[in-house]
């Protein structure tokens, strides 16, 4: 429940924080082949044509105070699995138990309201997340100051900068006092020092014990702050290791299919050039436009730093 | 991921109604605090604000009223009309609105209910009691006309809070029905405006039900919100008490509320995955 505070989880610190087992998930592909009667009477009965696994038979434990990251290509399940974790998902098989509450940092400017003032907007998000009045009136200052707002309280939430709204709302949910954390990709937006400043206020909740689960495609934060890593493909959960080796592996497999991906296209363009000899009569000007392109495309990427590291802001748009 | 893996799913997260209570009183504060929220925001986001839920009702009663009055004299409900008009109307606006609002609550409250796992019902429940309390903000209205027309109310005005308490479960049922059939077939919003704008016909909101043809009279007894508009002006005009039909209206109500949350429940896991 959002109510509890990190003192609950204190007397359990044996107990795994998080047990997740057999977790998993089913998605539609299409909204065309289904009927409300099914939905209602027969709706849970395994997989049919038209769905897929979003996560599938995910198992494992999390202690206290550990630090997460999960990784993955785009639509591995990473995010279903956070979206899981903080109960706003169901599983379809499988179980997910959370024992302590949760500050989910997904989706944070959800609770603010654009015809209310900040000052208005900070006391009712807080409150949604389950701080009470004397909690709000106690950090409240320091909320202010973390979002850099002070002269825009009593501004229409509405009014501000798609920057500082994400700020605002970082600044009130960093300050729940959950003992678990899910990160996911939210500090995409905001200026580089805003960032950073994010992110040393996660590092200072980590300090201070809670249980930090991050999702990212930025292998240096990752290092930075997780010592455990957990990859997703294809829904499942392929490895379980210490952060430094699952990037290894997660660079590796990348590196694989990129590697994969410039044969075919240079496959391709041979075809094309085979294509061509035999039949110079196709051959125009634009079709030596197009080569011509390429070859620079692919020189291009050559040049492009392969490993996500590098790539400093290669974020997903949330 | 093989599509034809058949497993046995289990249903650890299909909890019991009573946990499901349990659990929203749990966030009862909560519930509150989005409550204000939406009132705030409806009072704080217009220049006139408060006098938007005063104004409303009575433009529309001024139509209603000319046209039941002085286009068609017939008289169509008790005496004064504009009294028992604005008595229906403010009830039925309650509904109408609470019904379109609550089955967009969903999507309305979209990122909320991505990023926070409160019982669901609240994004429901939320609705109804901030549009409920709207139409307690705009009670005045109705005291005003019966200054004005010096009529007073009788005993049965007590039955205010009940005949609310009705409306209430009955709001909420209709909310946790649609709500996620919504987000599953956006049709349906269609399909509700018209019920609504039937609804309104369907129900003795402009004359009185003993007005309509005895033989069409059943419909306003087996519809909810017939009895309950006729209960809301038994406090002014005594003789429409009828305390089978309120009971039908509670016996009712509670059906629909079972049924909505029955289906609530069934469709909550799959509804969210869509929202």
């Amino acid at each position: 429940m959002p109510t509890q505070t990190t003192g609950a989880t204190d007397s359990a610190l044996a107990e795994p924080v998080i047990s997740v087992d057999g977790l998993s998930v089913r998605f539609h592909k299409s909204r065309r082949n289904r009927s409300v009667r099914d939905l209602l009477f027969k709706g849970q009965s395994g997989v049919r044509a038209g769905e897929f696994w979003a996560l599938r038979r995910v198992t494992f434990d999390v202690q206290h105070g550990e630090a997460i990251g999960v990784i993955g290509r785009n639509g591995q399940g990473k995010s279903t699995l956070l979206k899981a974790l903080a109960g706003v998902l169901m599983p379809d098989d499988g179980t997910v138990e959370v024992r302590g509450g949760v500050a989910p940092l997904i989706e944070i400017t959800g609770g603010f309201v654009g015809d209310l003032t900040v000052r208005d907007n900070i006391t009712l998000t807080a409150g949604l997340h389950g701080m009470n009045k004397e909690q709000v009136a106690g950090c409240f200052d320091d909320i202010v100051e973390f979002a850099e707002i002070e002269n825009f309280l009593d501004a229409p939430y509405k009014h501000l900068s798609s920057g500082m709204r994400v700020r605002v709302a970082f600044a009130v949910v960093s300050r729940l006092e959950e003992p678990i954390l899910l990160v996911d990709e939210v500090l995409a937006v905001g200026d580089r020092a805003f960032r950073e400043k994010c992110w040393e206020r996660i590092e200072e909740l980590i300090d201070d014990g809670r249980t930090l689960f991050l999702v990212s495609h930025n292998a240096r934060d990752l290092k930075r702050f997780c010592s455990r890593g957990l990859y997703m493909q294809e829904g499942k959960l392929i490895m379980d290791a210490p952060i430094a080796e699952v990037l290894e592996q997660y660079h590796a497999d990348s590196d694989e299919a990129a590697e994969l991906r410039r044969e075919q296209v240079s496959k391709r363009k041979e075809d094309r050039e085979r294509a061509i000899a035999d039949d110079p009569s196709t051959v125009g000007e634009s079709n030596d436009g197009t080569s011509s392109r390429e070859t620079r495309n692919k020189d291009k990427k050559a040049e492009r730093p392969r490993r996500v590291d590098d790539d400093d802001d290669d974020y997903d748009t949330y | 991921m093989g599509p034809n893996e058949d497993v046995p799913l289990n249903r650890s997260d299909q909890r019991s109604p009573i946990a499901r209570a349990r659990a929203v009183w749990r966030v009862r504060k909560i519930l509150w605090l989005l409550v204000v929220r939406d009132l705030k925001v409806t009072y704080a986001g217009s220049a006139l604000g408060y006098v938007w839920t005063v104004l409303d009702p009575l433009l529309m009663c001024s139509v209603y009223w000319f046209v039941f009055t002085q286009v068609f004299p017939r008289g169509a409900g008790e005496e004064p009309y504009i009294i028992f008009l604005v008595a229906g109307v403010l009830a039925w606006n309650w509904f109408t609105s609470s019904v379109n609002e609550s089955a967009k609550a969903f999507r309305a409250s979209r990122k909320l209910v991505k990023s926070t796992d409160l019982p669901r019902e609240i994004w429901i429940l939320q609705v109804v009691m901030s549009k409920g309390c709207e139409y307690v903000m705009s009670l005045p209205v109705l005291v005003a006309f019966m200054l004005i027309y010096q009529k007073s109310v009788n005993i049965y005005i007590l039955t205010l809070p009940l005949a609310m308490a009705i409306q209430f479960v009955l709001l909420t049922g209709i909310g946790l029905l649609l709500a996620p059939l919504i987000v599953l077939v956006r049709d349906l919003e269609r399909l509700i405006k018209v019920m609504l704008r039937l609804g309104f016909y369907a129900s003795p909101v402009l004359y009185s039900v003993d007005r309509v043809p005895e033989s069409y009279q059943w419909i306003y007894v087996v519809n909810p919100m017939g009895d309950l508009l006729q209960l809301y002006r038994s406090g002014i005009f005594g003789d429409l008490m009828n305390w089978g039909h309120v009971g039908i209206a509670a016996a009712i109500s509670t059906a629909v509320f079972a049924l909505g949350w029955f289906v609530f429940a069934r469709l909550e896991r799959t509804a969210l995955k869509e929202i």
